[in-house]
């Protein structure tokens, strides 16, 4: 890394300076700098975030309605509440879907019950249950989510009582919840709040027989720019069949019957993880932490799928695709490294993906300087050793923890506990390590970043690639840093599996290598002779 | 959204914060705080960013469950703090969202009992009560610029020849342009609010957390002493007019207009200017007008053709469609999703005269919209990038126009005002019209003449749908 290294300390010291005191207590314990010689490496996450500071946090309906549902093709969301937040939840996180033959494809819709002053003082139920009854009478879906934003929880409109009314009027699958915004402290809760209610009310309500040989879940992948299409693109060539995404070009209709699978691939860890974590205690299904962004990632993955189900063919296929796959990209791969080597990346993601990027710059010579969360958990950061550690807060014990038992007729154990235990010791199954572990001396874990941070630690650290969301890509160009959105992808992907990698490396060089940033000077380098004057370049 | 539906699908409007943060970030060196939950400010930080590329940045107080409870006022101050102590803005715009207000939060006593027990010195700080159920962005913008109004000017103590321009919801760069055609006047004036740079920066080797420029504290302070305000907005009820407030409490004379859009309009506004300056319209507004109807004299052949849908915000609807009047273009359909009690009204009032009725939909949605544009046979839409959707499922090409616009660059620096940004403008609604015309000719041309030749069908043919069709294409040679 540069000189600025031996600084680090001092970098965060002055980053913290600027705030009042009780802020900058509160905002030291979430940031860290890694040390591989520190007997513990702990940072506080999942907290509440300050007043008035500028974070890119979202709420818990953004969480429940944009995240997990958001993607789920065959249904029609419902958002009971006033019009924005159904407005700003609509089409805006880029996840993909197709319609498979046939069936219906809501995606381009968001239904609101445009809630208004009267609604307010005098409650909306009436207004939901007509609202759903045109929704069945228009679109016909087969799964209806009802979604609350922050004043139906207020007010008390029981959108649960609804939903069930509903069901039973329609004939059709009716669920809500109860995701309001000011649960929990981010997205987080909204999550939780979905994987509560999609555990209880959707998974294995329908039977199926799957002529599958190897039946798994995908969890935790959005399909974003098309993520998931790499993902299924290569699990079909080897021989996987995926019974349910959870929600990535997913649909409701595939997650009834999910109990059916044989393993739960998660991607990220923090969005899906009860619902996982449930699988196993229900259905006997267990777990593996995946990661398919960044070939080496990948590869270590579709390994450690092949030897969980333990057959000598499917190992041999594994093998024969991934050489495949590897022989048309790694040249290029190779060319961008060393184009990249000596660059550095500043990661700001959501929960999972500023870890998982690392491993994707790493190997096109780019090295992670900073990397934080949006709506990390402790475990995310550090591992899921640490959850018995985590003290719960009035914040999480406002979302209810769903209490899962075996499911006697459709529990079927799937691998014996003395072939997980000996699987455990070689790949991540029912474990997430979290992000530190992976990252180098003296690069910085930092949770809940805001504006503030985000300048002073660019200006200190001058990475050359900021990679975040919307909010702070302009930032980062006023600044004038190179960014790569990792939430949408700037209009590009995908960015998954083996032909995504090169996808990423290619928009990275079309990035960093564009002529127009030799028409600008950031401030810490030497300011050019002929700045002032017009057309200078460097 | 009419009696009778409930279910709003694919929404036309957004919620009151998001217009009233427009209006703030016109206001030089200013922050704004959101009184409610965080998800709010975040989702529309995201949707402003995306349509002025530009970093958008608002404060949140995050109430969190407990604070549904207890109420938000604890949060509010220290919000307030820790955006004065990182930020030390001049102006701190506090405005509610659905959460403050329906847990009955009263933000003008909280920020009355800060300023109180803080020294803030120069610092103003102005509340506005938004609802995201109180109303669109429509009536976020101005009502906004009414409590700025309000709170912020003084008592003044002498008149002077200065004039207020309250600005309607348009680009950076056509603030930029009204500021030409005011200096062209030689008019001393104030802006509220001045977008021009703070939502289109330019790049500058420092970047500064609060980008320059905007409406200064000092001038808005004034803006009692002024000769004349001009309102852009027609619709715009008095309640919302901080146009209305100057006139009610200390007598400054009221111009309202429409935005100027379309020559009419633009005529409306160079008029009045010369009116209230004394002084001659400026030779080079007569050359560039003088243009226009070279242009529109033009491309009046092409212009017949069109079957317009206009949707999103109701001022720019309702300007466009003067334009479109003007040129030929039917204005089949006219939509807003916010819910404004003069629009239907004013809207027939300037298409009574049309050949073909037009229909116009107040609180409407995009479901409904859609329905109409392909039952009558729209071939253009002029509106927000929201339509996007009928243009990727039905083909119909949309212009996008106005806020938002997520999807293509340049909004920001879009200029469709003036009888330059009306050019503009009319230029891009022919060319469309044209590019229709040449991707469909010779189809249009098979199957309108060649098909029922060689099948011989004679008297038959003569369908509703081909004289329709016939219709269409008059003042195509
Ligand atoms: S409608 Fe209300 S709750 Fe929803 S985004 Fe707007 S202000 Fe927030
Ligand atoms: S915080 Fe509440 S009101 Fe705001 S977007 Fe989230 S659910 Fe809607």
């Amino acid at each position: 890394m540069k000189d600025s290294k031996a600084g680090i300390e001092e970098i965060l010291d002055d980053v913290l300076q600027s705030y009042p005191a009780k802020s900058m207590k509160n905002r030291k314990e979430h940031i860290l700098v890694k040390d591989r010689n520190k007997s513990e490496l702990k940072i506080k996450a999942n907290t509440r975030t300050i007043p008035g500071i500028i974070t890119n946090r979202g709420c818990a309906y953004a969480g429940c309605r944009g995240v997990v549902l958001g993607p789920l093709k065959d249904v029609v969301q419902i958002v009971h509440g006033p019009i924005g937040c159904s407005y700003y939840a609509w089409g805006m996180r880029r996840h993909q879907g197709l319609a498979a033959e046939g069936g219906k494809n809501f995606i381009n819709y968001t239904f609101s019950t445009d809630m208004q002053d009267s609604d307010v003082v005098f409650g909306g139920e009436r207004k939901l249950k007509e609202a759903i009854k045109e929704a069945v009478e228009i679109f016909n879906p087969s799964t209806i989510m009802i979604t609350a934003t922050c004043p139906v929880g207020l007010i008390g409109d029981d959108i649960n009582s609804i939903a069930k009314q509903a069901e039973e009027e329609y004939g059709i699958t009716v669920m809500a919840f109860n995701c309001e915004g000011y649960k929990g402290v981010s997205q987080s809760a909204g999550h939780h709040i979905a994987n509560n209610e999609i555990m209880d009310n959707l998974v294995g309500i329908k039977d199926k027989e799957l002529d599958y040989k190897y039946p798994i879940n995908l969890m935790g992948e959005y399909n974003i720019g098309g993520d998931a299409f790499e993902i299924e693109r290569i699990l079909h060539k080897i021989g996987y069949d995926v019974v349910a995404s959870f929600s990535g070009n997913g649909t409701a209709d595939q997650i009834k019957y999910s109990h059916e699978a044989d393993l739960n691939l998660v991607q990220c860890h923090r969005s899906i993880n009860y619902i996982a974590e449930m699988f196993e205690e229900k259905y006997g299904i267990p777990w593996l932490k995946v990661n398919f962004l960044g070939v080496d990632a990948t590869i270590e993955s579709l390994r450690n799928m092949a030897e969980y189900f333990a057959d000598p063919e499917l190992q041999e296929r594994t093998e024969k695709v991934i050489a495949e796959e590897l022989a048309q990209i790694e040249a290029p791969l190779n060319r961008y490294k060393e184009l990249f080597t000596g660059k550095t990346a500043f990661l700001f993601v959501g929960g999972s993906r500023a870890h998982h990027y690392q491993n994707v710059f790493k190997r096109i010579g780019i090295e992670t300087v900073v990397a934080g969360y949006e709506f990390g958990h402790r475990d995310d950061y550090e591992g899921r050793e640490v959850i018995p550690d985590i003290e719960m807060t009035a914040d999480d014990r406002n979302i209810p923890e769903l209490e899962v038992t075996k499911d006697d007729k459709k529990y079927r154990l799937r691998i014996s506990q003395a072939k997980k235990e000996e699987l455990q010791q070689k790949m991540p199954l029912d474990y997430y390590g979290g992000m530190i572990k992976e990252m180098e001396d003296g690069s910085v874990a930092i949770d809940d970043l805001n504006h503030h941070e985000q300048i002073k630690l660019t200006e200190a650290l001058k990475p050359d690639i900021y990679c975040s969301g919307i909010k702070d890509k302009y930032t980062s160009h006023k600044m004038g840093i190179f960014s790569k959105q990792l939430h949408s992808y700037d209009y590009s992907g995908p960015y998954a599996g083996f032909k995504g990698h090169l996808q990423f490396a290619e928009d990275i060089a079309a990035g960093i290598l564009n002529p127009s940033w030799s028409y600008i000077t950031p401030p810490w380098k030497e300011k050019t002779t002929l700045e002032g004057s017009f057309g200078g370049g460097e | 959204m009419s009696e009778l539906k409930k279910l709003n699908v694919n929404p036309c409007k957004m919620c009151m914060p998001i217009g009233a943060a427009i209006a703030f970030k016109g206001i030089e060196n200013s922050m704004l705080l959101m009184h409610g939950s965080q998800g709010c400010s975040t989702y529309m930080r995201r949707h402003m960013s995306t349509h002025y590329e530009e970093p958008i940045d608002i404060a949140s107080s995050s109430i969190d469950e407990q604070g549904t409870v207890y109420g938000g006022e604890d949060n509010l101050k220290q919000g307030l703090k820790n955006l004065i102590e990182l930020y030390s803005p001049g102006v701190i715009g506090i405005v509610t969202t659905c959460l403050a207000e329906t847990i009955g939060e009263d933000i003008r006593r909280i920020v009355a009992d800060f300023k109180q027990n803080n020294e803030l010195g120069s610092l103003a700080l102005v509340t506005v009560s938004t609802p995201g159920y109180g109303g669109s962005q429509f009536e976020g913008y101005y009502l906004s610029l009414r409590r700025i109004v309000e709170q912020l000017v003084e008592e003044p103590a002498h008149k002077t020849k200065k004039i207020n321009l309250i600005a309607p919801n348009i680009s950076p760069a056509e603030i930029r342009e009204l500021k030409r055609i005011l200096e062209l006047f030689k008019l001393d004036y104030t802006i509220l609010p001045d977008i021009a740079q703070t939502l289109a920066a330019p790049y500058t080797a420092d970047y500064s957390k609060i980008p320059a420029g905007g409406t200064r504290l000092r001038s808005i302070k004034k803006m009692g002493e002024a000769a004349a305000t001009i309102e852009l907005g027609a619709l715009v009820d008095s309640s919302l007019s901080a146009a209305a407030y100057l006139e009610d409490k200390f007598a400054v004379p009221v111009y309202r207009l429409p935005l100027p859009i379309g020559l009419k309009n633009s005529d409306l506004l160079i008029n009045i200017l010369a009116e209230i300056s004394g002084r001659e319209i400026p030779a080079v507004l007569k050359e560039e007008r003088g243009r226009l109807i070279d242009t529109m004299i033009d491309s009046h052949k092409y212009n017949g053709q069109g079957r317009a849908a206009l949707f999103g915000d109701p001022e720019i609807v309702y300007a466009v469609s003067s334009l479109c009047q003007e040129n030929g273009v039917k204005t089949i359909l006219m939509a807003t999703g916010s819910n404004i009690a003069t629009f239907n009204n004013k809207l027939r009032e300037i298409t009574a005269a049309n050949r073909e009725q037009s229909l116009i939909l107040n609180d409407t949605d995009f479901e409904e919209i859609r329905n109409y544009i392909s039952e009558y046979k729209i071939n253009l839409m002029l509106g927000n990038s929201d339509g996007a959707f009928i243009e990727e499922k039905d083909g119909i090409p949309l212009l996008r126009i106005g806020f938002p616009i997520h999807d293509r660059v340049g909004a920001a620096r879009q200029q469709n005002i003036g009888y330059q940004g009306t050019n503009t403008l009319l230029d891009r609604i022919t060319n469309q019209l044209l590019a229709l015309k040449h991707d469909n000719f010779r189809e249009n041309l098979y199957q309108k003449y060649y098909q029922p030749l060689s099948k011989s069908i004679a008297a038959e043919s003569f369908t509703e749908q081909s004289f329709q069709t016939a219709e269409l294409s008059v003042g195509d040679q």
